[in-house]
């Protein structure tokens, strides 16, 4: 009001009265503002805009891949000739505050990566799986150009896809099945992988007996009917204590209270099950559609020949590759099954460990935070004195495959040394399935003082204990005592059937399993 | 002075720019509200005795039985400027017998050039300059000539049920958003929704009169419907066909393709959909095709209220075709009447009075042709509606009684949102159909 007020005077003294205001000080203060306001705002603009260019994005950002492959994707090259800039997915939808707060956020992360970071130390594939690509992709920006979700040109598979995210907007992110639509990839994973499983040569030679196992030694169990081998290391009974003390770096409730445990003698597989053995028992159960309750059933009871896998949905291996690298995305009952056909194959009894006789192997003998000599808190990048001075991780990086090392996917067997029992990966790399039920106070349950022998862990439960950490996680959660379970719902979170599958997770990657054989058959 | 007028203009200024941005806001907020997609509002239509005049509408009916016989001459009764100038089905004869009724009846005549006739006639007839179409063949048609209308921007008459299994209901749904965005308008055969008892006894309910709905049942138990046995020299085809309402992946099933009025009826009054259902069903005295002749079947919503319907096509036994709804504080039969708890009529629809001097249903305006006049009127005035997606969960709600009863299984909606099943044979031809014709046995 006051402002208006003052335009209205057209006298020249009375125009310089309104710029020198003497008698009312405060009127310059709110002029000259306003002035300096709006150079500002205007400055600002021109900073805003010129700072959301491709140009500036790219002056920054030096992985070279990511504009030749924006180049190649739909959002550039596309019919209708319309290019979408950088800043039009990796930002907000301008307008707002949101917008805003994410550029600040961003800009201050980019300026710090360039200036303290090795671009080529940043593991940029890693960026573009999907846990990644939703944190720095925003669905708001995606819909706010995407507003009709039902084109003219939409297929019908596309129809009723769109209408299951329609109905189902807070659980899914458009990235679910459009991951590729910005950077182009070769192996984009919306692609149903309809020749999975299939071999195109024929295998050099194939077994035709199992191994005879005389002894308590390593030995190499042969799959018949298939060309996959894989060693058996002996693990010779004997007590430990059980979880970690509660002085112990990065220790969680569920870890303790420590216990005594006494276990039988087994035989462990040297790594994790790799999809070489996973796929020798996908291709030979492999079947068509779902079967029914009562085929599982009759599966459960032993009664019928073993039906095994539905064809998955996508690349199971994310598209790092098969061989030898640990078998994940199945199914905690998947791993189960596994075993089964395993055991009939073999003509001896393959099993999930139970929990103790997992942190037993994986201690091997040793009761430390890890079987290495080393210490939580000098590894773990959660603490930033570590991220700004760096840490010695060479013992680490030794033995372990963790968020530091992995380039954030599952690695080979080959990359890490063994623990003291001659067992590779049992921390780190994937997660593995324990046949207990998860109970956060498992060990409570145990009566304190006594020994326990051979424990199964909680008669009842819903989820699984996995255990180990994975190639996702901290050094605090690679350690010996960490406990984790299995999440059934949200690992089958866009799984888009009903019933959802029972064979593959759509929602996790970095959980696998290995086998345990019972001696004396 | 000057100024203080000036001053004066400038505040009524102000004032008028707030108006503005508040009006701004307002406008937002309601065309928000336009946008949001919840069932549970009421909308109540107005009821016109005649389409209001407008622009002419080229219309083409796709399906010629009898029920397409029967919709467009509703179409044409419904205003003025409405014309079928298109026709198509698979077979000649039912084409030639629909034009010669519409041409006697109501002097419709359609040339030979724009009457189609084979499994692709629906496609032609979409082609065929038409503004509106009136899809009205069996329901297993309904997905795919939805589909066609909507991608080719036609308005449209959709009959009920939508579809025959959930892969076809779940893209009329799709169809439903497509044509949403396209600014489409459908109206869809569950005419209780355009009658003018139902309509009034549904604004009684909503406002409150008979409290929460607590429970509900709904009958369709009649005698045995129509039948055509297979004569000398049709294929398996044509005898599926034209005996369409006893083969399931033709008609859905009884459930499906009667039974769904009364379902679609409860989910109108109460705004709510079942989440589960428990069903039993069974087959005794059909002659023809593959279907059931009874169905009972719980539906449970998910404040843990049940609405409990039966169905039946059988000869000699008690018919029904009825429904209820129980409120805390009464209940209706959801057509014309409202009782209190001790069965005293608290309300009952008025209806106009008849040549006899007497009140008389038969008096109101037909809902077959109160449906084409809310329909023209949208198109010709504007106004929104589309009650594609409404009528698609009414189907899905009765497959998933069907469903239940054939396997004798509990069935959730969210099960039969994401099922897969589709009936029916890969490939339309005549000659032999290739699907296994068996009766669902329930457990097994």
């Amino acid at each position: 009001m006051i402002i208006f007020a003052r335009f209205n005077l057209q006298h020249p003294t009375k125009m310089k009265r309104f710029f020198f205001p003497k008698n009312r000080p405060y009127s310059a203060f709110l002029i000259y503002g306003f002035i300096i306001g709006v150079v500002f705002i205007m400055l600002s603009m021109r900073v805003m805009d010129y700072t959301s260019t491709d140009e500036f994005c790219m002056s920054c950002h030096v992985h070279p891949h990511a504009e030749e492959r924006w180049v190649l994707s739909t959002h550039y090259d596309n019919p209708s000739g319309i290019v979408v800039h950088c800043v039009q997915c990796h930002l907000p939808p301008p307008g707002d505050f949101d917008h805003l707060w994410a550029k600040i956020t961003t800009g201050a992360r980019d300026v710090y990566g360039f200036l303290f970071k090795d671009p080529d130390e940043i593991n940029w594939d890693a960026k573009r799986h999907i846990t990644q690509a939703v944190r720095h992709t925003y669905e708001s920006s995606c819909i706010h150009c995407h507003q009709q979700l039902f084109p003219l040109q939409l297929s019908e598979e596309g129809m009723h896809a769109h209408l299951y995210y329609d109905n189902h907007r807070d659980e899914l992110n458009c990235l679910n099945c459009h991951l590729h639509v910005g950077h182009f990839s070769e192996h984009a994973q919306e692609i149903l992988d309809f020749g999975f499983g299939q071999v195109s040569h024929v295998p050099e030679e194939v077994y035709e007996e199992a191994a005879t196992v005389e002894s308590f030694e390593r030995f190499t169990e042969t799959i018949p009917g298939t060309n996959v081998r894989f060693d058996m290391l002996p693990i010779p009974g004997g007590r430990f204590m059980m979880g970690s003390p509660p002085d112990e770096p990065g220790r969680r409730d569920n870890e303790g209270p420590q216990r005594e445990v006494e276990l039988s003698p087994f035989f462990m597989s040297e790594i994790e099950v790799s999809w070489d053995m996973y796929m020798a028992f996908y291709r030979e159960t492999v079947s068509e559609g779902r079967p029914s309750q009562d085929l599982m059933a009759s599966v459960q009871a032993g009664m019928d020949a073993i039906s095994g896998p539905t064809p998955p949905w996508g690349s199971p291996d994310q598209g790092w590759g098969y061989g030898d690298r640990p078998a994940i995305t199945i199914t905690w009952h998947a791993a189960n099954v596994f075993c089964q056909w395993l055991s009939e194959k073999t003509g001896k009894t393959y099993r999930l460990p139970t929990e103790a006789e997992w942190e037993y192997a994986a201690r091997g003998g040793t009761s430390g935070a890890y079987f290495f000599d080393g210490r939580p808190e000098r590894f773990s990048r959660q603490r930033w004195i570590n991220r700004l001075f760096g840490a010695d991780t060479t013992t680490i990086n030794t033995y372990v495959i963790y968020e530091a090392n992995s380039f954030y996917q599952t690695q080979r067997p080959g990359m890490v040394g063994p623990n003291p029992f001659g067992l590779k990966n049992m921390l780190g790399n994937v997660w593995e399935f324990c046949s207990d039920y998860y109970a956060e106070d498992a060990f409570a349950h145990y009566p304190a003082g006594q020994v326990m022998i051979n424990p199964q862990g909680p008669p009842t439960g819903t989820e699984r204990v996995i255990r180990g950490g994975s190639f996702r996680s901290d050094a605090y959660d690679v350690r010996a005592a960490r406990r984790s379970h299995t999440r059934h719902d949200a690992w089958l979170l866009t799984d888009p059937q009903i019933p959802k599958s029972t064979w593959w997770y759509s929602d996790v990657f970095d959980v696998g399993f290995r086998v345990v054989m019972d001696p004396g058959q | 002075m000057k100024e203080n007028t000036q001053l004066t203009d400038r505040r009524q200024f102000i004032k008028g720019a707030a108006a503005v941005a508040a009006a701004g806001a307002l406008g937002a907020g309601a065309l928000l509200q336009s946008c949001s997609r919840d069932r549970t509002k009421a909308v109540v239509p107005t009821f016109l005795d005649q389409a209001p005049d407008g622009r002419e509408l080229k219309t083409g009916l796709i399906g010629c039985g009898h029920r397409g016989t029967g919709a467009a001459m509703n179409f044409v009764d419904a205003g003025n400027g409405l014309r079928i100038t298109a026709m198509g089905d698979v077979f000649a004869d039912r084409l030639n017998s629909c034009r010669h009724h519409l041409k006697e009846q109501r002097g419709v005549e359609v040339p030979d050039e724009k009457c189609f006739v084979g499994f692709d006639a629906y496609q032609k007839v979409i082609e065929s300059d038409v503004d509106v179409v009136l899809l009205c063949a069996p329901p297993y048609f309904r997905p795919s000539h939805f589909d066609a209308a909507v991608r080719a921007r036609k308005h449209v008459f959709l009959e009920k049920p939508v579809a025959v299994d959930p892969v076809g209901t779940r893209t009329v749904m799709a169809s439903a958003r497509m044509a949403d965005a396209a600014g489409l308008k459908v109206v869809a055969g569950t005419q209780r929704r355009h009658q003018r008892d139902y309509v009034s006894t549904y604004e009684q309910i909503r406002s409150g009169i008979i409290g929460d709905i607590v429970a509900s049942n709904c009958w369709w138990n009649q005698q045995r419907l129509w039948y055509v046995q297979p004569q000398d020299g049709w294929d398996q085809m044509t005898a599926m066909l034209r005996d369409w309402v006893n083969w399931r992946w033709l008609s859905g099933d009884i459930i499906v393709e009667q039974h769904m009025h009364n379902i679609d009826t409860v989910y109108w009054f109460t705004g709510k959909y079942p989440v589960k259902a428990l069903a039993f069903g069974g087959r005794h005295r059909r002659l023809t095709g593959d279907q059931y002749d009874y169905f009972s079947t719980d539906f449970v919503f998910d404040d843990n209220t049940h609405m409990h319907s039966m169905c039946r096509q059988m000869d000699g036994c008690t018919n029904n075709i009825s429904d209820r709804i129980r409120g805390t504080r009464g209940y209706t039969n959801c057509q014309n009447e409202i009782y209190d708890h001790n069965g005293q009529l608290i309300w009952s629809y008025e209806y106009p009075v008849g040549e006899d001097g007497q009140p008389s249903p038969q008096a109101m305006m037909s809902p077959y042709v109160q449906e084409i006049i809310h329909l023209v009127e949208a198109i010709r005035q504007d106004k929104a509606l589309n009650e594609a997606e409404d009528c698609a969960i009414s189907t899905m709600v009765a497959i998933m009684g069907r469903m239940s009863a054939y396997t004798g299984r509990e069935v959730t909606y969210e099960e039969v949102m994401n099922s897969n099943l589709r009936l029916g044979p890969a490939k339309l031809a005549f000659g032999p159909v290739d699907i296994p014709i068996e009766v669902p046995v329930p457990g097994a």
